[in-house]
């Protein structure tokens, strides 16, 4: 069974005052199985963000389901949403997200406390991911002491202390430097290999060529998709990079 | 540009920015409107009295003060608020200059509005707060309330002046910063504050003595000067506690991992951490200022209140005389004197005392009183001492009690003296009796200063003590007789006949000395009264301010607040936790300086009744009562504002 599942889901925005109607989202067909990496890659204006909004249970489809594990997300009640989306899903954000009053360790700890665990338990399942994630030296400092590739590496820890089914990353690199890109992006592949669902959106070719699968949002519609099959990352590149210059050059269908 | 172009954009800010404008527009009209009420009193002819008078200007000073200060607080925080969207005309390619027209239009707009409807609001109200204070007075002139002249000036000018310096400011700080800069208002990232254990231990130590003192104090007399020193304590130790206690107790409690990490309290204490940090000395002023309006009010609505009271206590009879006393002839005539005039006023007197004997003032030391001044004592020691001649106390009391030439009786009306001799200057008596009531005083618990009735055996002992007293001090006293008695007529004969006998006796006598308790009623209503108008016209004024600098600050937090709660709800917060937050945070913001300020109150309960002691006002369940009700109307208008403010603040947080 597939983890996600999205079935013809719309979005149409109605104008203030109910003047004209934009169609965010067309039809939009896709589903992620279990310990997959899928990188959607669209222009500004494509409907990533609403799309992504969509899956975090942050706003709901004027048409079409989302399913997650197999559950309709539109029958989660508005009550349990929050805590639904703290047990299952997990978010890195391109602003990190992080708060300024918080001490890294507590930024990481925040949905765990929001969920009610016990400290003990918290701080059991923090060892091993701030190892992994190179940040243990740095639990006890504030985000305005640490650089935005630490920052962003606590977000992935604050994301990933939930255990959560499906990891979602809007423009993860958008706010690093290529070497705190890099590292990210390195990380992102390590920690699908332990396991873990990534969905990431991004417009950065680089980015999108770590992923095993690459879907291609435009005008609403997911219009096309790559497998890396058993490409390198630089051969993945450049057949992201000629899918988006057809893209963008005229739109007929490839292949 | 065109200049109707100004007072366009001039309109559209002030109704885009009407969250914040409205209230401080409403602000600057109630603080126009009091100023105003005040200083048309304080101008009116008709109030005559030099103490009212006195007490009036002292509180249009008071109001000016506090109505810079306000406006002025209240206008910094808009300002601040606007920074961004000035910054986005200063890019939009609008000069610094056009920017100064728009805000001097809008300042414009804003003075006349408040100082319009402020002075309309003023002047129809004024009339009302006229009667009130006529009421409360007593008084009972005629009623023309004109609209004041002078007054209407007065206030213009100075709120003009007001509007005028904070226009100012704003023009400096638009003209000191670059768009950047305007643009990004002000947020940075903040360090958490460090624990001050010295200021901690201070505070604790200071409100410990403040609270010691306004616990152990003996004497009303002492009470008088320990007051001010207990009230210095505890305002040092407030301001150490809020600023630095505060955050070493948040500080502990986010040591302790298990209390800390709990959804109720993560957000809470780390939140507060902050919110202290920036506001301590901010809560520490309302907790202040709170409890001043506190006990200002309710001492002056009990005194009001326990008008009747006090002046039964501070005036047993209704009447009392002393002339001195060379013969018997003297004392006929000052009773015959007496008389005359009580008739020709058409008053009758009832339970007629008179009685032989020296009134001065002596200090109490360990075996008796001293009657010459000694070097060590302290004002508490001072005491009234009356002296009377045996042949007169059994006359007055219907009694036949004998004393040997060393022997006295003793009476002490606010207490007892409890030893079986008494020292009176160089005399020794024996004690033969405490007597436990005599016609002279009843028994009770009011007075300024300890007092002692002593009987002596015949006129030579006090004759004697008279003269070691009158060789030994700069006072002089003589030997008296002392009249007293009721009367019975309405006020207006009784205030006549008490006005006649102290004029005819002063004409007659070489000495005479006369209370009544009609004519110091005047005074006591005047100056209780006055005390009371005062009382409730600054504590509302205070008030308005508290509740007006707690919703400000919250509001400004909220705009402050709105990204982080945005992350939380992103990493999961539900809305109901998000409310349950907000609502936690809001309700210690605005109930930790009321809650202090009432154990304040509640401390010093015990201190400040012992002053009113000393005004003669002993009844404790009145000043209760009225300490009570006080807090109750504080905490009432408070709920009301922190209602209206948390449902703002969770509006703010999530638009």
């Amino acid at each position: 069974m597939a983890l996600l599942e999205v079935k013809n889901v719309k979005k149409i925005y109605t104008t203030r005052f109910g003047g004209n109607q934009v169609e965010a989202l067309r039809n939009v067909n896709f589903s992620v199985e279990p310990r997959e990496y899928v990188a959607i890659m669209g222009e500004s204006g494509s409907g990533k963000t609403t799309l992504l909004n969509i899956l975090a249970a942050l706003d709901k489809p004027t048409g079409g389901k989302v399913y997650l594990k197999g559950r309709d997300l539109s029958t989660v009640k508005e009550k349990e949403i929050a805590a639904f989306r703290r047990q299952n899903l997990g978010f890195v954000f391109q602003d990190f997200n992080l708060l300024d009053t918080f001490s890294l360790r507590d930024n990481i700890f925040l949905p765990l406390v929001l969920s009610g665990r016990k400290h003990e338990e918290m701080e059991r399942r923090l060892a091993p991911i701030a190892q992994r994630l190179g940040i243990a030296d740095l639990l006890n400092k504030y985000p305005y002491e640490v650089s935005g590739g630490q920052k962003q590496r606590t977000a992935v820890a604050r994301a990933l202390i939930t255990r959560p089914q499906l990891i979602l990353a809007d423009e993860p690199t958008g706010a690093l430097d290529s070497k705190a890109a890099d590292g990210l992006l390195n990380l992102f592949n390590a920690i699908n290999q332990d396991g873990q669902t990534i969905l990431m959106v991004t417009h950065s070719v680089k980015a999108a060529s770590t992923a095993k699968r690459v879907l291609f949002i435009k005008d609403g519609e997911v219009f096309h998709q790559l497998y890396r099959g058993n490409l390198t990352n630089e051969q993945m590149y450049q057949k992201i990079s000629d899918t988006l210059t057809v893209l963008q050059a005229g739109g007929e269908e490839l292949e | 540009m065109n200049s109707s172009v100004y007072s366009k954009l001039a309109w559209t800010n002030l109704k885009n920015n009407r969250k914040t404008y409205i209230p401080y527009i409403l602000t600057a009209i109630l603080t126009v409107m009091m100023f105003y009420i005040m200083d048309a009193l304080f101008h009116s002819k008709d109030i005559g009295s030099e103490n009212l008078k006195l007490m009036l200007q002292y509180s249009v000073g008071v109001i000016m003060i506090f109505a810079v200060l306000l406006l002025f607080y209240t206008n910094s925080f808009l300002v601040k608020r606007r920074k961004k969207e000035i910054g986005v005309y200063n890019i939009l390619g609008m000069g610094k200059r056009h920017i100064a027209r728009m805000m001097i239009v809008e300042t414009l707009i804003t003075a006349v509005v408040s100082i319009g409807i402020g002075l309309l609001a003023g002047i129809v109200f004024g009339k009302l707060m006229y009667l009130l204070l006529l009421k409360i007075l007593h008084y009972d002139i005629g009623m023309h309330f004109a609209v004041s002249g002078t007054a209407v000036g007065q206030t213009a000018l100075l709120f003009m002046g007001i509007f005028l310096l904070t226009l100012f400011y704003n023009m400096m700080q638009i003209r000191l910063s670059n768009p950047i800069e305007l643009l990004h208002g002000g947020n940075k990232g903040e360090k958490e504050p460090r624990t001050k254990w010295l200021l901690t231990v201070i505070g604790v130590l200071a409100l410990a003595a403040g609270y010691g003192i306004a616990l152990t104090v003996e004497k009303p007399m002492e009470a008088i000067f320990d007051f001010f020193v207990a009230v210095v304590c505890v305002i040092i130790g407030t301001y150490a506690l809020f600023i630095a206690g505060s955050i070493a107790v948040l500080k502990l409690l986010k040591k302790n991992k298990r209390y800390y990490y709990k959804t109720t309290h993560f957000t809470a204490v780390s939140g507060m951490i902050y919110r202290m940090k920036q506001n301590a000395a901010g809560l520490a002023n309302i907790c202040i200022l709170s409890t001043m309006v506190l006990v200002m009010v309710s001492t002056t609505m009990s005194l009001y209140a326990g008008m009747e009271d006090i002046l039964k206590y501070r005036f047993p009879m209704e009447f009392s005389a002393k002339v001195a006393s060379d013969s018997k002839e003297t004392d006929q005539a000052a009773e015959r004197a007496i008389r005359e005039e009580l008739e020709k006023a058409g008053v009758k007197e009832k339970s007629w005392i008179g009685c032989h004997g020296a009134w001065l003032a002596g200090i109490k030391v360990k075996d008796g009183f001293m009657l010459t001044e000694i070097d060590d004592y302290s004002v508490s020691d001072v005491c009234a001492l009356s002296m009377i001649k045996l042949e007169d106390y059994n006359k007055l009391e219907g009694k036949q009690e004998t004393l040997a030439p060393d022997e006295a009786l003793i009476y002490a009306p606010y207490g007892t003296y409890g030893k079986d001799r008494v020292k009176l200057g160089n005399q020794n008596y024996k004690v033969k009796k405490e007597l436990s009531s005599m016609k002279l005083e009843k028994k009770n618990k009011s007075s300024t200063v300890d007092g002692y009735y002593l009987v002596l055996p015949d006129e030579g002992h006090v004759q004697q003590a008279l003269e070691e007293y009158n060789a030994g001090s700069a006072a002089s006293a003589s030997y008296a007789y002392k009249i007293s008695f009721d009367m019975t007529g309405t006020d207006k004969e009784k205030k006549e006949a008490a006005e006649a006998v102290e004029t005819r006796l002063a004409e007659e006598f070489s000495y005479s000395y006369c209370e009544s308790r009609v004519l110091s009623e005047e005074n006591f209503y005047e100056l209780y009264g006055s005390l009371l108008f005062m009382g409730i016209y600054l504590g509302a004024m205070f008030l308005m301010a508290t509740v007006l600098i707690i919703y400000y600050k919250q509001i400004s937090e909220g705009y402050d607040d709105r990204e982080r709660y945005q992350i939380m709800q992103k990493v999961g917060m539900s809305r109901a936790e998000v409310k349950r937050s907000i609502r936690s945070q809001v309700l210690m913001v605005f109930f930790l300086p009321l809650v202090t300020a009432v154990i304040h109150n509640v401390v010093a309960f015990r201190i400040v009744k012992m002053l009113l002691q000393t005004l003669n006002l002993v009844n404790v369940p009145l000043y209760l009562g009225c300490t009570a009700l006080t807090i109750c109307i504080f905490a009432l208008f408070y709920a009301v504002v922190y209602a209206v403010t948390a449902r703002e603040y969770y509006k703010i947080v999530n638009e």
